[in-house]
């Protein structure tokens, strides 16, 4: 039983950006096919396509020759398309026989049979009867790869399925899918884990911006070309010119800092050590769920850390909340700028407030000081060339640049000493990255510091003058910029190693 | 065809005329169930909602029982609005009987201007310390504050039951289950003769304008607004996330306790069983229904308050069960949710013309 996918001339475009450009792709029973690619290279787009999540603008699939119409998730499974998300989709509270049972057509004892013997047959081992929520991530994947192969699926799609299994599980994955694979299942691999793709899969297609740019053998591959493929060959004329005469005096000192949480799906830290020089900007680049998320908010203070590990000009901080730090001038503009950085329905100078500080006489003894907030928030709008002048509009009416522009111009207006950002320019149109990424060089050149997150690896390289990789919780040594090249920075955002 | 479209932006006036818009259809509905058990429904919506208030008695009894739900519901309004849900307003008004009870049969005997204000503020400290307990719980130990305060209610109830029927139970009364009459000194003073309205309603009304100051003009009230709108916001700017938690029940809970005092040394003088009828449930009602605004809530308690006496009238006159009050607070908190619905949509009558795209 040969089982043939076919993806062809596949295209999704959402307003501003083309998710799936004319995608077209094969896939035989047989083989584990890796889908490769940075994270919006549109891996998810077609992965939600094929199970019937989102509908294509353009394009068919066909299953054995035979085209698909795949409308709703419901259409998918009746097809034997299999699907097991990043994110389980798990009742906690219940057995895992009740989550099996939920959708599933049989009646309960017939199904209890089918389960054991697919329990029997892999090797898996979960006591069908306890509830959910004392599973592993690993058993909790188990139980979400069992409810697929109840249905006989002819196709398997796993979408980053490591992001949260131990190494050991990994492996357990690994082989399972192997076996799956040698019974004539068709496995499609999402990740962006290099070595993953390497040791698991036959074939890897590459994903970048919207579009397949290669398929090939995995044999015929190794860590640097694949790293090649995904990142692309970036041009980085604009660079910005090189500070040399970088000054000595240290802004920021990170020291042994480590994180562990307790939320299965954050990453933990490991041991993070740097320092920062005045005037200096240091790039943190990674794939996004690598830890980035936790380092921004460890800086910020919106999560405290242990004691010793963070060292402002000399002072102790880890222990202070993201106001207190602002009291020493640091200043902090979160990746989420929509719902994080400023509260859409609030008014434009409500959300200039929140940035107070003692001296900003924002809040006269305790007292809301609109007049003054007004003012300033009017400075704010003029100085970074915010679209409005009106400061009681509510911030959901900016665009997504202008209002990345009165993010920034709060946190600088009170020209801080460091400036932490995390992806400042995602989504946003030419123009607007163009202003904010001078703004970034202008107060480099001012002798203030700045830590830049981003997974947009053209800025980094424009902007850093150092640049260091997060991967999995772990920052790798701290390289000067120009001794920095896409293909050494794809290669540790993938979990490889550079000499 | 009817088309319903999400709206670009919700507008203020609809946001407050949601709320006459649930009142209104209360009462269509309210006129049906009347017609359906064989009443005139406008006859009985009158004996309901205006006989009651038809003289000056029956305005003072409105404003005696809106006095506790517009009090409560202040307070809720701090929690609500920084997305703390104390369902126990009663339970805090109950333990705050209870404090500043004890502190008024203390002094049974004792005449004094000192008398009053301290057993006022027994109860505030009482009702405060009785919320304190979710919110620390919540602080520490990550538990739903919704379920502790809500079992908290029976606690206080429970524990006042057994105060009236045992250690605190009047020795000269025939073991029922109640305490001593207050002493004079303890009562609050009655504001016109022959009327029960009692000085309560003062410090309903000085809270009031303290909650309206503190909501919109300090920055504790701009903390509360942005950590109800989003936490995530609250905890990027640095606001002290724990100790606002503990404050709004606190305040919450000094608000419930101050009603529960109010109620004891008000009209009722002494302690038993029933020192509320609900009112803590009764003012998550109104504080919605008021949209968590000082001002609408002033007004919603009166209308709330109304349902109150309605039920007695309509008992008497139309020999229904009192619990119709409670049907209809029920009907406005149900009308009121879904006319929540037009805030973020609006419905389009396109007449009969077929769908275009």
């Amino acid at each position: 039983m040969n089982t043939k996918l076919k993806v062809s001339k596949v295209s999704k475009i959402y307003p501003g950006c083309i998710a799936n450009d004319n995608v077209s792709l094969e896939f035989e029973s047989g083989k584990i096919y890796a889908l490769l690619g940075e994270n919006g290279a549109g891996k998810s787009t077609l992965v939600k396509i094929l199970s019937g999540v989102i509908n294509p603008d353009e394009g068919q699939i066909f299953l054995n020759d035979k085209l698909l119409k795949l409308t709703s998730p419901k259409d998918a499974k009746n097809n034997n398309i299999g699907m097991v998300f990043q994110h389980f989709n798990l009742f906690e509270t219940l057995s895992v026989f009740e989550n099996l049972s939920i959708d599933s057509g049989e009646n309960n004892d017939e199904l209890r049979i089918l389960v054991n013997n697919i329990l029997k047959k892999y090797n898996f081992k979960i006591d069908l009867d306890v509830p959910i929520l004392n599973l592993s991530a690993g058993q909790k994947q188990k139980v979400e790869i069992v409810r697929c192969l109840i249905r006989n699926p002819k196709v398997l799609i796993m979408d980053e399925p490591t992001s949260v299994l131990t190494e050991q599980e990994t492996e357990d994955l690994f082989l399972s899918l192997k076996k799956f694979s040698k019974e004539g299942i068709l496995i499609i691999y999402i990740t962006h884990k290099l070595k993953e793709v390497l040791s698991l899969c036959d074939e890897v297609a590459v994903m970048r911006k919207g579009k397949v740019v290669s398929i090939s053998k995995t044999l015929e591959e190794n860590l640097s070309s694949l790293a090649n493929k995904m990142i692309g060959e970036s041009l980085n004329k604009i660079k910005k010119m090189s500070s040399n005469n970088l000054s000595e005096e240290q802004i920021l000192r990170v020291s042994r800092l480590n994180f562990n949480s307790e939320d299965p799906y954050e990453v933990n830290l490991v041991d993070i050590n740097f320092t920062l020089s005045k005037g200096e900007c240091l790039g943190i680049a990674g794939i996004s769920g690598n830890g980035q998320n936790e380092l921004f908010q460890i800086l910020s203070g919106e999560t405290l850390s242990n004691n010793g590990s963070i060292m402002f000009r000399s002072k102790e901080i880890s222990k202070l909340n993201p106001k207190e730090r602002r009291e020493y001038l640091m200043a902090f503009s979160p990746e989420d700028r929509i719902s994080q950085a400023a509260v859409p329905s609030l008014k434009i100078y409500e959300n200039v407030a929140l940035n107070n500080f003692k001296t900003s006489n924002f809040f006269e003894r305790g007292l809301f000081n609109e007049r003054k907030i007004k003012d300033h928030s009017k400075k704010i709008l003029s100085n970074f060339s915010v679209n409005t002048d009106n400061v009681n509009l509510r911030s959901q009416f900016l665009s997504g640049g202008n209002l990345q522009k009165l993010i920034l111009g709060r946190e600088l207006i009170t020209s801080p000493e460091l400036l932490i950002c995390f992806n400042p320019t995602w989504g946003l149109d030419v123009g607007a990255i163009n202003y904010i990424h001078q703004t970034l060089v202008k107060i480099n050149e001012q002798g203030k510091s700045i830590i830049l997150i981003s997974t947009d690896n053209d800025e980094l390289l424009q902007l850093s003058d150092r640049i260091s990789v997060i991967n999995k919780g772990k920052l790798s040594k701290i390289m000067s910029a120009e001794e920095v090249n896409p293909e050494k920075l794809g290669l540790l955002m993938g979990g490889g190693l550079v000499d | 065809m009817i088309k319903i479209e999400r709206r670009d932006e919700t507008s203020n006036l609809i946001y407050f005329l949601t709320p006459v818009l649930a009142i209104f259809l209360t009462l269509v509905t309210g006129a049906i169930i009347f017609y359906l058990l064989g009443f005139k429904p406008l006859e009985a919506l009158k004996f309901f909602f205006i006989t009651p208030i038809s003289d000056l008695y029956g305005l003072s009894e409105l404003l005696i029982k809106a006095t506790p739900l517009c009090l409560i519901a202040i307070g809720l309004s701090f929690c609500f609005k920084s997305n703390n849900w104390n369902i126990g307003a009663e339970g805090q008004l109950t333990f705050g009987g209870i404090v500043g009870g004890g502190v008024a049969l203390l002094f049974y005997n004792h005449e004094g201007f000192y008398v009053l204000p301290l057993i006022i503020l027994a109860g505030a400290i009482g009702g405060m310390i009785f919320a304190m307990i979710p919110a620390i719980l919540k602080i520490y130990f990550n538990t739903n504050e919704i379920l502790v305060s809500l079992m908290l209610v029976y606690v206080s109830k429970l524990l006042l039951d057994y105060l009236v029927v045992g250690p605190w139970s009047n020795p000269e009364g025939f073991n029922f289950p109640e305490t001593r009459q207050f002493s004079d000194s303890a009562r609050l003073p009655i504001l016109f003769e022959g009327l029960r309205i009692h000085a309560g309603i003062f410090i309903a009304l000085v809270s009031v304008i303290l909650a309206w100051v503190v909501l919109f003009k300090t920055y504790l009230g701009f903390q509360i607004k942005v950590s109800g709108l989003s936490l995530k916001t609250a905890k990027y700017a640095g606001f002290k996330g724990k100790t606002m938690i503990l404050l709004v029940f606190m305040i919450s809970g000094a608000c419930a306790g101050l009603a529960g005092v109010g109620e004891i040394t008000g009209p009722i003088g002494q302690l038993h069983r029933m020192i509320s009828p609900e009112y803590g449930f009764t003012a998550i009602i109104v504080a919605f229904l008021g949209r968590l605004n000082p001002i609408g809530i002033v007004f919603a308690s009166l209308i709330v308050a109304l349902t109150y006496l309605g039920a007695e009238t309509a008992q008497i006159f139309l020999q229904v069960p009192k619990y119709t009050g409670q049907v209809f607070q029920g009907m406005i908190l149900f009308f009121l949710l879904a006319s929540d619905f037009l805030l973020f949509f609006r419905i389009k009558f396109l007449g009969f013309k077929k769908y275009e795209y």
